[in-house]
């Protein structure tokens, strides 16, 4: 094997992932350009790169849009970075936060912090603390099986139930206002972000895209079996401790920002799989693909049936739900897990 | 030499029958517990002993109005939804093999849920419409997951049918959510309806499924010995003169009736259907019939209980009754995976 095998990309990635990379371009431009002001897509770029001449385009796109765009493209990454992540981990294609509950217990957390049950710590660091929680659990439920058999996925749907039916409980406790205000929390909207918690999201990615490029070979590795993995040195235990703090850091920001966004994390790396040379865990396509799906997603939301808004968690369940389905209902001989 | 000829003709009929009876009766006793219970707790002014007092006869007309207007309507629909998912619950799981299949979980509910949305977006507001309507979108689902177990290979795999069934219900749900943004008014009545409660539903509603669901228990009645037959296998179904084929569809019928009910009284209730069969099965071993048996007491006490504890567990203000039933039922479906018993069916 080349010295590099594991590294350095490979030419259909590398186009892979220009296109990808120009898809979320478009999509941030013309979700940008949309709106109850229609701005041309060239006076976006001119706004963008503060050229514009009318105030009132660079005052809508730089004060208005942008931080949404912003919002749903690094959520839409983070997601995709931790379900791509979370699969390599566990050897299981759906392994993936949401799927084991993760992004649940990470909202429950956060609509405690929300709601106001005295707990006056930010969202972002309730919903890591649900994340780590809803993590640990899916894990040591799995028990000796690990996560490649059946008990890893049920416990996760269990472990997501009940945090979803706590949330029911803390939305129902309180005022109707709060509620009303908290309901985007629940089915996964753009709308609850706040700024704070969309910077430390970035800050989150930034370093967990360095952290990640430090782990990636290791992560190839774990492509093969155990014992090939270690006879090309990695070391197992860290690259897994690291990998799956790594996921939950990542799921739990992008829900403080976005809250439980579903399949996010399934579809982008399940697309990045498609378009990339197999054998490689396409970690920057899946981030490309899941910033491009959440931004498209927000846009079809806002725009679909204007002035009503579809928050983006619906807009994914939709079009990914079906997708889940074929996957799971689709005579095969493959095993899933 | 001779004992084995005065030993009853059928040891394992009397075996049977013991094992049985202590169960149900306990079963019973419980349930009419927790319906005294339903009957006297509840929020406002009527105390459980002002409410033990009129029951007996010697209390204040305000108590007697609270239970008969309230109360027992409340505990009549907890009784029916209970009976109707347990039930349900158990012929979904006997007919898929799967310890998993529950009518909440696998989307049956959802789509009874996601039928009744779409008809109270059209102005639908009848009991009757409203169940005959939720049991249309219960038969869809079903079919769909009796469909689904026949794909090959699926049949065999309980997780990745119910992860299947869980993400039919993502999607019901998220279209629901979406229905409920086009339209503020129907919105109100939906997301009350939606979370599962027993609690401000008339008699009327409690009339109207009255006559499926005692259809349906007819249809259980018919279909509980081809349906043990079945447990043996396909083939030995056929040889003992059944038709697998018709017993899918008598099931599939019976169970959309069931839960259709249920869905248009109580809304969809998560877990009641994986409990139910779960605590019989315990007592009752895999045979159907008598899972059966004991899914009839056990199921109505079951959500009794539950509605019970929503009414209790926060007072003054009231729980709804299907986060009480997740938060009871989920640790059981993790208890069952943990357990390691899963392709015992």
């Amino acid at each position: 094997m080349h010295r590099h095998a594991l590294t350095m990309p490979d030419s259909r990635t590398l186009v892979a992932n220009a296109v990808l990379l120009l898809l979320v371009a478009a999509a941030v431009i013309i979700s940008l350009s949309m709106g109850t002001v229609q701005i041309a897509p060239a006076e976006v770029i001119r706004a963008l790169i503060g050229t514009t001449e009318d105030p009132t385009a660079a005052f809508v796109i730089n004060e208005l849009r942008l931080s949404r765009v912003v919002a749903g493209m690094l959520s839409g990454a983070a997601l995709a970075l931790a379900g791509c992540l979370m699969q390599t981990l566990a050897r299981n294609r759906l392994a993936t936060p949401g799927i084991i509950g993760i992004d649940n217990a990470a909202t429950a957390f956060a609509v405690a912090s929300v709601v106001g049950t005295g707990i006056a710590i930010a969202p972002s660091a309730m919903a890591l603390v649900g994340a780590a929680t809803a993590t640990a659990l899916a894990f040591g439920l799995a028990g000796a099986n690990g996560t490649r058999g059946y008990r890893f996925i049920v416990a996760g749907l269990g472990i997501g139930a009940i945090a979803g039916a706590v949330t029911q409980v803390m939305l129902s406790q309180v005022a109707i206002d709060d509620a009303n205000a908290a309901y985007p929390w629940t089915v996964g909207s753009l709308n609850a972000r706040s700024g704070a918690s969309v910077q430390v999201l970035a800050l989150g990615l930034a370093a967990s895209c360095l952290v990640t490029v430090a782990i990636v070979r290791a992560l190839n590795t774990l492509q093969f079996s155990d014992p090939v993995a270690i006879a090309l040195g990695t070391r197992l235990r860290r690259t897994r401790v690291v990998g799956l703090g790594l996921s939950v850091l990542l799921t739990g920001l992008a829900v403080s920002v976005c809250g439980p966004v579903g399949l996010v994390a399934l579809l982008a790396p399940e697309l990045a799989r498609t378009v990339c040379r197999p054998g490689r865990i396409p970690l920057t396509a899946a981030a490309l693909a899941g910033a491009a799906f959440m931004v498209i997603a927000d846009l079809l939301g806002r725009t679909l049936f204007s002035p009503l808004e579809i928050p983006v968690g619906i807009i994914t369940a939709i079009v990914g739900s079906p997708y889940l389905l074929w996957i799971l209902l689709r005579p095969s001989t493959r095993s899933l897990t | 030499m001779n004992a084995p000829l005065t030993a009853p003709a059928n040891p394992r009929n009397v075996v049977a029958s013991r094992s049985l009876f202590l169960p149900l009766v306990a079963a019973g006793l419980f349930l009419l517990l927790v319906i005294i219970g339903s009957l006297i707790y509840g929020a406002g002014p009527v105390t459980p002993r002002k409410a033990l007092a009129a029951l007996a006869g010697t209390g204040s007309d305000e108590a007697w109005f609270v239970i008969r207007e309230l109360r027992l309507p409340r505990t009549l629909i907890g009784l029916a939804t209970g009976l109707a998912l347990g039930i349900a619950g158990a012929l979904l799981q006997a007919m898929t093999r799967n310890p998993l299949a529950e009518p909440g979980l696998l989307g049956v509910s959802a789509g009874a849920g996601f039928a009744v949305a779409v008809a109270i977006l059209f102005g639908a507001s009848t009991a009757t419409l409203t169940t005959l309507i939720a049991q249309v979108g219960a038969l869809a689902g079903c079919s769909l997951v009796i469909a689904a177990t026949r794909v090959q290979g699926l049949g065999n795999d309980p997780v990745r049918l119910v992860l299947a069934g869980a993400t039919l219900s993502g999607l019901l749900l998220a279209l629901t959510s979406m229905l409920m943004l086009m339209d503020q008014r129907a919105a109100d009545e939906i997301r009350f309806w939606i979370t599962g409660s027993v609690a401000g539903k008339s008699l009327a509603t409690f009339q109207a499924t009255l006559p499926s669901l005692i259809i349906a228990l007819t249809l259980v009645v018919v279909v509980a010995r081809p349906l043990a037959a079945m447990a043996l296998g396909e083939r030995a179904a056929v040889g003992l003169g059944h038709h697998p084929g018709r017993i899918r569809f008598l099931i599939t019928v019976t169970v959309a009736l069931l839960v259709g009910a249920a869905t248009a009284l109580a809304g969809p209730l998560i877990f009641v259907g994986l409990v139910v069969p779960f605590i019989a099965r315990a007592f009752s071993g895999p045979d159907i019939r008598k899972t059966l048996w004991l899914c009839l007491p056990i199921g109505p006490a079951v959500v009794l209980a539950a509605d019970v504890a929503s009414r209790l567990m926060a007072a003054p203000a009231e729980m709804p009754l299907g986060v009480v039933t997740a938060l009871i039922g989920a640790p059981v479906l993790l208890a069952i995976v943990r357990a390691g018993r899963m392709p015992s069916l």
